[in-house]
């Protein structure tokens, strides 16, 4: 049956998450809040964390672009990008901004620049495949639908 | 059980299995600037298994407009005249921090105060001292799980029952019917607790 082949592809796809570090347990627990009731629950948190994160990014890259750098501006960015990653379960984004995060303490230029460049790396690499997971979500869906009707 | 008058009633019998223990709903005020940590306290709330309902605001400012705190008005907190049981905010935001709030609500002068829970993302002893000593009932590690929402169930119901108990009911003795269901509020047994 086709649904099932792409459930196998998605949790496959979803442990090689947990197992590279992408995700942490913090994932398990939003994949717990997603039932029969709420079918869309991760895939709407995802869409969120994902449409967040790249307000933040644009925002970093422009103040990182500033002659002077305001680090507190920027700490409270990377602050928002630590939190939301934390509680999305998104551990290597999540690590990179707590790095990102000493380097403003220490006001350090060029630190924050090769930080900022390792979350945005961090994140594209998660995006993409958050992307094939809520491709795989919803193709299992429709073909739930389908099922039913 | 012929003593239970309120419309309401039918959710409580009706609920099922979720250990609902409450005659209605309870109304948590969800405060956060960050839209994807509403959305996930949301639906840990949801998920719960309480009849949690959840207006969710994404700043302290706005926090105070829905309970009627603006302008130093000292009205009864409210959202289209019902009133929210229990305020979860987050500390960590621009202009009106989860303190000020805190603070905002703790002073206006309302025979019952509505229990405020902290949540934080940073685990430093001295904000957590500083909130509880101006009142917050409580104070959550975020990123929130589902036993972090289950803590905040028992303690929001108990304290919705209570106000509940104090602004509709005169006979405690229907209470106790209704959560014959319900292990966690044995000391509600004949008395109205505050």
């Amino acid at each position: 049956m086709a649904a099932t082949a792409l459930r196998e592809q998605l949790n496959g796809l979803v442990n090689s998450m947990f197992a590279e570090g992408l995700l942490d347990q913090q994932f398990q627990q939003l994949q717990m809040l997603q039932d029969g009731s709420t079918p869309g629950f991760v895939a709407e948190v995802v869409t969120l964390f994902c449409e967040d994160s790249e307000r933040i990014l644009t925002e970093l890259t422009k103040l990182m672009d500033q002659a002077v750098v305001d680090y507190s501006k920027v700490d409270a960015y990377v602050h928002q990008l630590k939190g939301s990653s934390s509680s999305v379960g998104a551990q290597n984004v999540k690590l990179a901004c707590i790095q990102f995060r000493q380097f403003c303490e220490e006001n350090n230029k060029e630190g924050c620049v090769r930080a900022l460049n390792v979350v945005k790396h961090e994140y594209c690499h998660l995006r993409s495949k958050f992307e094939t997971m809520l491709q795989l979500e919803s193709r299992i869906q429709a073909y739930e639908n389908k099922q039913q009707n | 059980m012929g003593e239970v008058t309120e419309g309401d009633n039918g959710k409580v019998n009706g609920g099922g299995g979720g250990g609902g223990g409450g005659e209605g709903e309870v109304r948590v005020l969800v405060v956060d600037d960050s839209a994807v940590d509403r959305r996930i306290v949301e639906g840990l709330l949801k998920r719960s298994g309480t009849m949690f309902e959840v207006i969710a605001v994404d700043s302290g400012k706005k926090a105070m407009e829905i309970l009627g705190l603006n302008e130093g008005k000292a009205e009864s907190p409210t959202v289209n005249d019902k009133k929210i049981d229990i305020i979860l905010t987050d500390y960590c935001m621009p202009e009106m921090t989860g303190y000020d709030l805190l603070k905002a609500v703790k002073e206006q002068s309302c025979p019952k105060s509505i229990p405020v829970v902290i949540m934080s993302s940073e685990n430093e002893p001295q904000r957590i001292n500083r909130c509880r000593a101006i009142g917050a009932d409580d104070f959550i590690l975020k990123p929130l799980q589902t036993k972090d929402v289950q803590k905040l169930r028992s303690y929001a119901t108990s304290m919705a029952l209570a106000s509940k108990a104090g602004t509709k009911r005169k006979m405690p003795l229907d209470l106790m019917g209704e959560n014959s269901g319900s292990e966690r509020i044995p000391h509600l047994a004949g008395v109205a607790v505050a």
